[in-house]
């Protein structure tokens, strides 16, 4: 078979990255593209995921490259400068690097309700083509999940990968180990290659200075690194801004409702919950005095517990001032400045959770 | 040539392919990221009746070795695969391995050795196995990692000597590439051919004493006899890659050079960046540079002729280690190598670089930069590469006030001991009031939406006022909260690896007292908290009886999820019976885990330590209260041991919204019963049946994904034996609290 990369690298790769968050499926797409390309495109593959996080809702990328066949894959770091950059979730852009790298000719599909127009408008891109697609809707609609949707949208925008070979690779890998969830799948990956319009240039006008070049303002090195090891920046975790581990929920508080019993503290994982001394009935008592959302990752589980109805569950973009939103109580003043970075940790044995999670629902 | 087919597989999904074929008798492991996959891929394979290996998960690598080691002495084949610390926990059992001469494989997915802990790759781990007198093959890609696999077994059951065949974590373990394999399972099985064994512990008919105590001159000779083995093996490779690139079309050698021939400069590296170093030689030689690479594909036996031999037209060549041997000036390959060209009249210039430790990303950059340092004319002899000196001036922030004895000593929970009843008084524990309890943790941990370890975390320390010291142990909590440059922890905090933590704790709190008496350290109290895992119970539990037997004043808090969640959710000891994990997987030959859940806080009685007790999230005032107590009983008695089942929503399959309801129904089905035992006294603090609120285990079991198929009617006889097991066990609860004696 002909070579049908129709651009390579210097080494001589076409290459992917998948920007995602854990849960959303990053992992399998890039293992099926890799897949895709080594069992179905007759090209040499490899496929890899960031080993940075498995916990669900961390920031993850998968990575894709390929090359003619009579090439070897002889390149194992991550992808820097990606052919098809496809981003899984809006939230990471402007929170996290996640246009690194992207050159002229690299297609930026974004997961957006947004037109490209108004995409641009809002974000700082400088270089590439952008296609837009609202995956998320498409899912629900044809009850696949985001990462078909984009699969059949990341080979419609490469403009060489025929959406016969896509669907016979998802009716031999999915099909095989969950039959019945074949049929709505394959839905998706069809919705996704058919409803990706045409990619637009970036605009020019549309460039904004991106916040990241300045954003390792302290390092610590082998110069100035405490020995062994050691952290003596106690909670500092707390810069974490993780309203990104968020799924569209948020307990909202209603607190006219609150007997402030502190079942909410009890259940929150996060310390969201910011009780302070106050009075009940005219006597001294601890208080709810609102909730910390930076550190909120939209469990719900005080929701669950709340015997009063104090804490609901409502859509986030229905709220973008929250009431009662209080930073935590014990941060000395000023000592602050949020990194939207979500939190860190590891990924590890990643094939087996991805897998299980194919569950015909969305993520 | 046999018949071969393609595949997309990842190293780590190639060696247990390989397993398969070759259908091992026994395979003994412990999960360890990133070869834990080995083993999960082969119990997805026989859950579905693809192999018949016997696949034991052992509480840690040291007993994965001995399962392996007592495998092989009965005549089996066996097959192992371990990375970093675990290799290093095992490492006691490998020259006994080779010592008494039993072949088995076991795979290396490298990474580097804590600590500070990284689950990143390099070679720090294989590095230790230099000199335990195994076979060390080194594969440096997918499809290597297979036919090594193959090969090792063959090269190990003919020299009568195990044989490691290592890989980089990561790169190799996780990488998936486009492979060939052989498409009969048979082809596989007729080249290993029948075990021979040398030695037989099950031959009854020939009764031999395997492991004879030996003095001198005999140990001399025995060693002697590996030495000669090793030498065997290395006169034996040459055809055995004959035959197999006769069978697989192919072919290997000790080492290969990508145009290294001609080459005035070489670059000399080990694993998956022999091929990204490819990349840089070719863009090297369109500038005019004869640049070459050579790797080794294996290092024991070492093929120092052959190595030398490629290396005679070279005038530089970098040595580039992904491990030091700090202190002598290069990692172990670089030693080896400068020691092969010291035998020959190579005159090249050898100069060394320790790169990629903690799995730092090779790029081509990475190995043009390598080059270009060789080809300067004065090249420092031994650098790092990749270092970075870190910014200078910038003032770090500065987020809390530390907490003091006096922010924590809030009274709202209190204790008080009855000594005529042998029993602790506590009072107060409200939730409202607890809220007032400053957080020993600060948000923004990388914990899953949620994760109920910060929850039991939360409640823990809301009942134990004052001073805390807290010691993790490896597992989701502490690589949530830890994750360098940040933490967590407003507290001090200590880690170790979930082997010893119980141990270190001890010795921490005993400096405290030593401290103290020696008017080095001021008066006062510090409550000392060691935080575990199941998986830490599992691994660390003879650490844990330990500490409890000497009774140091301490808290061991356990946390269980039920599986080992921090590397992907691997069956632990504490799993239900019949769950589903990664490690226990349901196919049509297999059910899930297949023993009952472990029963911590028994054997934690067992050690007659002051308090043990059970506590749950559900009934938080009981949790803080129980919190408060073991705090009391550590000050003044001794070891206390508090236990909470503490959701995984990411692992359990279940929505972290409902997860309060679900470990309520653990408990309410009494698989989770709520009790404390007293200076021996057993109290149940709450029996569901006297409630009328008991449920059958099967409602608990269907709240959650991993053990929902247990209400299926195919697995009622399981979800039945987990009911009477249940039952069995909270009876004997019950007996316990009705009468003080028992």
């Amino acid at each position: 078979m002909e070579n049908i990369l129709p651009v390579t690298n210097d080494n001589g790769y076409f290459e992917i990255r998948l920007e995602s968050i854990g849960g959303m499926g990053a992992n399998l797409c890039g293992k099926m593209l890799g897949e895709l390309g080594a069992l179905y495109l007759s090209l040499n593959a490899s496929s890899f995921s960031s080993y940075g996080s498995e916990k669900r809702g961390s920031p993850v990328k998968a990575f894709v490259r390929w090359c003619s066949a009579d090439r070897q894959i002889r390149v194992n770091s991550p992808v820097v400068s990606p052919h098809i950059l496809c981003i899984f979730h809006e939230g990471l852009m402007g929170r996290l690097p996640v246009l690194d790298g992207v050159e002229e000719n690299t297609k930026i599909i974004l997961n957006t309700p947004l037109s490209p127009d108004k995409t641009m408008q809002k974000y700082p891109f400088e270089k590439g083509e952008l296609y837009c697609i609202d995956a998320l809707k498409i899912a629900m609609e044809c009850h696949s999940r985001i990462n078909m949707v984009l699969l059949g949208a990341i080979a419609k925008a490469s403009g060489f990968i025929p959406l016969d070979c896509v669907k016979s690779l998802c009716s031999d890998t999915i099909g095989k180990k969950y039959p019945d969830l074949i049929a709505s799948n394959m839905n998706g990956v069809e919705k996704g290659y058919e409803i990706l319009s045409e990619g637009i240039p970036v605009s020019a006008d549309s460039q904004k200075s991106t916040s990241f070049a300045s954003k390792q303002a302290f390092t610590w090195g082998y110069d100035n690194a405490p020995l062994g090891g050691v952290n003596p920046r106690f909670g500092s975790t707390v810069s974490n801004d993780l309203s990104p581990s968020r799924e569209g929920y948020i307990p909202l508080f209603l607190q006219e409702k609150c007997i402030n019993c502190g079942l909410c503290d009890s259940t929150c994982p996060d310390m969201v919950f910011q009780f302070r001394e106050g009075s009940i009935n005219g006597k001294p008592a601890m208080v709810n005095g609102g909730l910390d959302y930076f550190h909120c990752k939209g469990c719900l589980r005080c929701v669950a517990v709340c015997p009063t109805g104090a804490l609901v569950k409502a859509l986030e973009k229905d709220y973008p001032e929250k009431p009662w939103f209080v930073p935590n109580k014990d941060l000395l003043p000023d000592s602050i400045l949020y990194e939207k970075n979500g939190p860190n940790g590891w990924i590890t044995s990643d094939s087996y959770l991805d897998e299980k999670r194919v569950d015909g629902g969305i993520t | 040539m046999e018949k071969q087919k393609v595949l997309y597989e990842s190293g780590n999904e190639l060696a247990a392919y390989a397993a398969k074929q070759i259908n091992y008798h026994v395979m003994g492991y412990y999960p360890i990221t990133p070869s834990t996959q080995i083993a999960e891929n082969l119990d997805l394979m026989g859950a579905e009746g693809e192999h018949d290996i016997k696949l034991i998960a052992a509480e840690g690598e040291h007993s994965a070795a001995g399962i392996c080691y007592g495998a092989s002495t009965g005549g089996g084949r066996v097959f192992n695969a371990t990375s970093a610390n675990g290799l290093l926990y095992a490492l006691e059992q490998f020259p006994v391995q080779s010592g008494t001469r039993f072949p088995m494989v076991m795979n290396v997915a490298c990474r580097t050795v804590s600590g500070p802990l990284c689950i990143k790759g390099d070679h720090s781990d294989i590095m230790y196995m230099l000199n335990t007198g195994w076979i060390i093959l080194f594969a440096d890609e997918p499809q290597t990692v297979y036919d090594m696999n193959l090969l090792a077994l063959k090269l190990a059951e003919a020299v009568n000597l195990p044989v490691a065949v290592a890989f980089d974590g990561f790169y190799t373990s996780h990488q998936k590439r486009k492979c060939m394999v052989f498409e009969n399972d048979d082809t596989v099985k007729s080249y290993i051919g029948e075990k021979k064994a040398a030695a037989d512990v099950l031959d009854l008919e020939h009764p031999i004493t395997v492991g004879s105590y030996m003095n001198e001159p005999d140990v001399l000779n025995n060693r002697y006899q590996l030495h000669l083995a090793m030498k065997q093996a290395k006169e034996l490779l040459p055809s055995l890659f004959q035959e197999y690139s006769a069978l697989s079309g192919r072919s290997y050698s000790f080492l290969k050079g990508y145009l290294h021939a001609d080459a005035d400069i070489l670059l000399f590296l080990l694993g998956s960046a022999y091929h990204t170093a490819m990349e840089a030689v070719d863009i090297l030689r369109k500038e005019g540079i004869r640049a070459g690479v050579i790797t080794l594909l294996v290092l024991r036996p070492f093929p120092w002729e052959l190595l030398s031999s490629f290396c005679q037209n070279a005038a530089v060549i970098v040595a580039a280690d992904r491990q030091d041997s700090y202190g002598a000036d290069g990692g172990s390959l670089s030693l080896e190598l400068r020691a092969a060209l010291q035998r020959t009249s190579c005159q090249a210039k050898v100069i060394t670089r320790v790169y990629g430790l903690g799995g730092q990303d090779f790029f081509v950059e990475d190995a043009l930069c390598l080059f270009r340092e060789g080809l300067q004319e004065n090249a420092a002899s031994f650098d790092y590469h990749g270092i970075v000196k870190g910014s200078q001036g910038a003032k770090q922030p500065v987020y809390f006030k530390p907490l003091s004895e006096t922010d924590t000593m809030k009274h709202i929970t209190t204790c008080s001991y009855d000594a005529s009843a042998g029993k602790m008084i506590v009072k107060g524990g409200q939730l409202r009031e607890a809220t007032a309890m400053p957080k020993r943790l600060a948000p923004g941990h990388g914990a899953c939406p949620g994760c109920g370890i910060p929850v039991n975390l939360n409640l823990l320390l809301k009942g134990i006022e004052g001073n805390v010291v807290l010691l993790f142990q490896t597992g989701c909590g502490m690589v949530v909260t830890t994750a360098y440059p940040k933490t967590s922890f407003k507290i001090p905090y200590l880690h170790n690896l979930f082997q010893n933590g119980a141990a270190t704790l001890s010795g921490l709190t005993e400096v405290f007292r030593q401290r103290q008496k020696r008017g080095e350290y001021p008066e006062g109290e510090i409550a000392f908290i060691m935080v575990s895992g199941d998986g830490g119970m599992d691994i660390g539990m003879g650490s844990a009886l330990g500490t409890a037997l000497q009774n140091h004043r301490l808290i061991i808090f356990e946390y269980d999820n039920g599986g080992y969640m921090n590397t992907g959710y691997q069956l632990s000891y504490s799993t239900p019976m019949g769950a589903r994990s990664a490690t226990s997987h349901v196919g049509s030959a297999q059910y899930g885990k297949t023993f009952f859940h472990k029963d911590t806080p028994e054997i934690m009685a067992a050690t007659h330590i002051p308090y043990v007790a059970c506590v749950a999230e559900s009934n938080p005032m009981d949790f803080i209260r129980k919190a408060a107590k073991a705090a009391a009983y550590a000050k003044d008695f001794g070891t206390a041991y508090l236990k909470a089942l503490s959701a995984c929503p990411l692992n359990w399959s279940d929505s972290p919204d409902k997860e309060r309801s679900v470990i309520a129904a653990a408990v309410d089905c009494c698989y989770f019963p709520l009790y404390e035992i007293e200076n021996g006294i057993t109290t149940l603090n709450y029996d569901p049946e006297k409630s009328g609120k008991k449920i059958p285990v099967t409602d608990w079991l269907s709240m959650m994904g991993r053990t929902r198929h247990l209400a299926k009617e195919t697995y009622r006889e399981i979800a039945e034996k987990i009911q009477t097991e249940t039952d069995r066990r909270f009876a004997r609860l019950r007996a316990r609290s009705e009468n003080p004696l028992l």
